[in-house]
């Protein structure tokens, strides 16, 4: 679950990056970008903290 | 009647002589020979007796500084103008280095405020483990970079023409791909050796290194009440040594993110004057990192994930704390410009209105939210609200005018509420300090900004990055500035992160993170460091686990 979360995470950055090979506009390139930090918040707090909550002491 | 005409025709004439001599004397003086100066032409200035000044002092200053303390190079051949150029070369680079060596003091204080706004905000039993954390930091991080650290960030920065070219900073291992030149990391200044032995790099290394303390001291507050000293020790080196350099090396040391303008047409690059991504970002998602890996304060949240208020045990300290930050904080930014004069760098009287505007409005925005939204004006978010503003301002603080400050300043302290909020009720992520939310969140914030803001009329000896002219953000016509700027928080939020996280995730199979549920609800002074910050006083202990009166969450409360 972790490494699934870390490779999300760094994904997320990778798709960033890839937007300003695919295209030389401004406009994609941002689209790239702004996909690719949800992509790496996604694997943050959607998939780390939540292996993490799951086993959160409150919870017990 | 007749004397105000003679008054109008005397003004009249008076006026059209001020333009016919403003406009004949640039011309009559174009006409005039050059003189040209030589060495012959200085003998004759006559420097003050020194039997003088020994007879008589020199109340006035009208005889010290003169002539006689320019140093001669030949003591034979008296004053030449190689002399006199070579002198006003070094008063450019003294002042630099005056300069930035006050503002690192500066931003050296901040470690104070640090550690009272921490040591404030939790409770009396955590205090001496917390501020003996805020205390070492100092020493392991100044360690670490200075081992690796300082190499890594800024081994290839040269030429730093402010600081008098820091020419031994020469060397950049970069990458080629995909037929552009990426640089990575810094290869040499490993501890402060060889040619790095320079006035000019002792002066960078000072200045840089207490900004990579100002990181590493952001993670102690999210991870306070519940982290073993042994490990806060052990995550504290990599974090020093590696992540934060890398990111530095990247953003300020001729890394590939800074090239994203000469490589890409993206802007000026990626361009982050004084450091919301290098500083505060990376320190704010090091501490997410670190605070998920850690879990909650026992007590912080109920069995159905309501949460519950902790509050700090001195918030004197914690607002005479943000006060010590805010003026630290002039050390910040407009010592970034790493000098007083030359290239630019007068430009520092702006960048200080501008800091002093958004923290301002940041403080404002965050006391209006939290009263309009829970009826009392909350002290402690009003101190967050002014750090929020700082820290978003930092790295536009060089690009942007007083009226963006305010703006960006004021989004600012309504974020750092909303970040609280979030943080607290959806991942549920305890951040006894919201460091997570004035750090990372508003240093994002502040990165993105100079995409919107920046207004182009900032010169810093003509170009920024490589890049030709000022920087100038979407609003003033550049959209490539602000895809320069999200590429700089998708490294963040990715590349950072996945560092951070890794590194601390070892420390947690190796060391172990958190202390014992015993420990950690006898408080960790007594267990972890040996004694109590407070000796004399007797301590309540707190009861917590049970529902909190109000949806508030406790960092807000």
């Amino acid at each position: 679950m972790r490494l699934t979360g870390l490779v999300v995470v760094l994904a997320g950055w990778g798709l960033a990056m890839s937007g300003l090979f695919v295209s030389s506009s401004n406009v994609a390139r941002a689209l790239f970008a702004c996909a690719g930090i949800a992509v790496s918040g996604f694997g943050i707090l959607g998939i780390l903290n939540k292996y993490y909550l799951a086993r959160a002491l409150w919870k017990k | 009647m007749k004397n105000r005409t003679k008054g109008c025709k005397a003004l009249l004439a008076l006026w059209a002589m001020t333009g016919f001599l403003g406009l004949a004397l640039p011309l009559m003086a174009a006409d005039a020979p050059a003189v040209t100066l030589t060495d012959k032409d200085l003998t004759g200035i006559s420097a003050p007796k020194t039997d003088d000044i020994a007879a008589k002092g020199d109340p006035g200053a009208e005889m010290t500084g003169t002539v006689a303390d320019v140093a001669v190079a030949d003591a034979k051949k008296g004053l030449t103008l190689a002399d006199m150029a070579n002198q006003i070369g070094q008063n450019k680079v003294a002042i630099n280095f005056v300069w930035t060596l006050i503002c690192g003091f500066l931003v050296m204080f901040m470690q104070y405020g640090f550690a009272a706004v921490e040591t404030g905000l939790i409770r009396a039993k955590n205090a001496n483990h917390t501020i003996m954390m805020n205390f070492m930091v100092y020493g392991l991080g100044l360690f670490a970079y200075w081992v690796c650290g300082f190499a890594i960030q800024m081994g290839g920065v040269a030429p730093v023409a402010n600081l008098g070219g820091l020419y031994p900073l020469n060397s950049e291992y970069t990458a080629t791909l995909f037929g552009k030149s990426w640089g990575l990391f810094g290869t040499k200044g490993y501890f402060l050796s060889g040619s790095t032995y320079d006035v000019g790099v002792m002066v960078m290394f000072l200045f840089q290194m207490v900004f990579m303390d100002t990181t590493t001291t952001i993670v102690t507050g999210t991870c306070a009440e519940r982290w073993k000293f042994a490990a806060f020790c052990a995550s504290t080196i990599p974090l020093a040594a590696i992540t934060y350099p890398l990111f530095g090396n990247w953003a300020w040391g001729c890394g590939w993110l800074s090239a994203l303008g000469t490589n890409f047409g993206l802007g000026h690059g990626y361009c982050d004057f004084a450091g919301s991504g290098v500083v505060h970002s990376v320190g704010g998602i090091t501490a997410l990192a670190v605070g998920m890996q850690l879990g909650p304060r026992i007590g912080k949240f109920n069995r159905d994930g309501s949460p519950n208020v902790i509050p700090g045990h001195d918030l004197t300290m914690v607002l005479l704390g943000c006060f010590v930050l805010a003026f630290g904080w002039f050390g910040f930014n407009p010592g970034s410009t790493l000098g007083a004069s030359g290239n630019g760098a007068l430009r520092i009287g702006s960048i200080a209105v501008n800091t002093m505007i958004a923290g301002m409005t940041g403080s404002f925005a965050a006391l209006l939210y939290m009263w309009i939204r829970y009826g009392k004006p909350d002290a402690s978010m009003a101190g967050n609200g002014l750090l929020a503003g700082l820290v978003a301002i930092t790295a536009p603080s060089g690009f942007v005018n007083p009226l963006a400050s305010a703006i960006i300043g004021w989004i600012a302290g309504i974020l750092v509420c909303l970040a609280v909020e979030f943080f607290d009720r959806v991942p549920k992520v305890d951040d006894p300090v919201g460091a997570i939310s004035v750090h990372g969140v508003n240093g994002l914030w502040g990165v993105i900004s100079v995409g919107l803001f920046a207004d182009g009329r900032s010169n810093y000896g003509g170009s920024w990055n490589g890049v030709a002219g000022g920087v100038k953000g979407l609003f003033y016509g550049d959209a490539g500035q602000l895809v320069a700027q999200l590429i700089g928080v998708a490294t963040l939020v990715g590349v950072i992160f996945a560092l951070s996280f890794i590194f601390n995730w070892i420390i947690d199979v190796v060391v172990g993170h958190r202390v014992s549920a015993k420990v950690e609800m006898a408080g960790l002074d007594i267990p972890e460091m040996g004694a109590l910050a407070y000796p004399d006083f007797q301590l309540k202990a707190s009861d917590y686990g049970t529902p909190s009166q109000s949806a508030a969450p406790a960092s807000v409360k």
